[in-house]
């Protein structure tokens, strides 16, 4: 008999990490050439422009780690054979991956910015590298909106109904677009934010506060596409 | 059972609208948020004008995600149950 929970499952899971890594690839390739770009500048400083870099990397990989988890759950997780549980898994894996494709970006710009920085005034490095993690943990926020809505969609007990399968398909669509467009946003902040730092080192406490404001208002569109999502995975 | 269909495409609607819809709104506050920072940067002074300009000016662009929602909500509510 024919397994569509496995075909879901399968197709999920290669959605998942093949698109998922698409944006952290990008964003972690970019914030290496900017530290080599730094590098040429001021070699001396090699030592702290790559620990930058690492830590920075290390961050923007998340949502790339995250991809990959939902992927290998999926490939291993089996038993569910019905219609509802293939809708359920493709559905997932589109969330968790197209919603690393904006995440990744924001938080590797947020690296190159502060790369580039490091290698104009080394002298900056230390409020460099806290502006660009907490611009980076916010730039992050909307890819657990997506792993959690992931989660659930895998975990969750179905109701088989062609309703509850639209349903399903289309809360993970709309939590994994709506996370592209704020990580994409509050990288951008965290870029600029940081890129301004290493121009200006005293104004530093005044730009975090500026830049942490500005995410979580352009955070406000991932929560209402995880409000959809809730909604629509929990009343049909 | 066309009931069933169209309601069901009801549901996968809501889901597009508000997916798609979230993009622009997100790109563009952040994009905002980050001139503001450098804003502040040249001048801090300035700094409650910037944010308070930064707000009204994330508070439209939020508009087309908020159309986004209504729709996702009407096409939930009114036209799927």
């Amino acid at each position: 008999m024919l397994s569509y929970g496995l075909i879901g499952a399968y197709v999920g899971s290669g959605l998942a990490v093949g698109i998922g890594a698409l944006g952290t690839a990008a964003g972690v390739g970019y914030a290496a050439g900017k530290a080599i770009k730094a590098m040429n500048r001021q070699p001396d400083q090699s030592g702290t422009l790559l620990r930058t870099m690492l830590i920075g990397q290390a961050v923007t990989e998340t949502s790339g780690i995250f991809a990959l988890l939902v992927s290998l759950i999926l490939l291993f997780k089996g038993g569910d054979t019905s219609m509802t549980a293939m809708f359920a898994y493709v559905s997932a894996g589109l969330c968790i991956g197209v919603g690393a494709l904006g995440p990744g970006v924001g938080a590797g710009l947020a690296v190159g910015a502060t790369c580039e920085g490091i290698g104009r005034k080394p002298e900056n490095s230390g409020g460099l590298m806290i502006c660009m993690l907490i611009g980076q943990a916010v730039t992050q926020t909307s890819v657990i909106f997506a792993l959690v809505v992931t989660l659930l969609l895998i975990f969750q007990t179905h109701t088989q109904s062609l309703l509850h399968n639209a349903a399903i398909l289309g809360a993970g669509l709309s939590m994994g677009f709506g996370a592209i467009g704020p990580g994409l946003g509050c990288g951008l902040t965290a870029e600029m934010a940081t890129s301004s730092i290493g121009f200006n080192a005293k104004s530093s406490k005044a730009v975090t506060t500026t830049m942490l404001l500005g995410q979580s208002v352009a955070q406000s569109t991932a929560i209402y596409s995880l409000v959809v999502a809730m909604i629509l995975m929990f009343i049909f | 059972m066309d009931g069933e269909i169209v309601k069901a495409a009801a549901l996968l609607g809501a889901g597009i609208a508000m997916g798609l819809g979230a993009i622009g709104p997100g790109v563009g506050e952040g994009y905002a948020a980050g001139k503001a920072c450098e804003g502040v940067s040249k001048r801090p002074e300035q700094a409650g004008l910037i944010t308070r300009t930064m707000l009204v000016g994330q508070a439209v662009t939020e508009s087309t995600g908020i159309y986004s929602l209504v729709i996702a909500l009407i096409l939930i509510f009114m036209f799927a149950s």
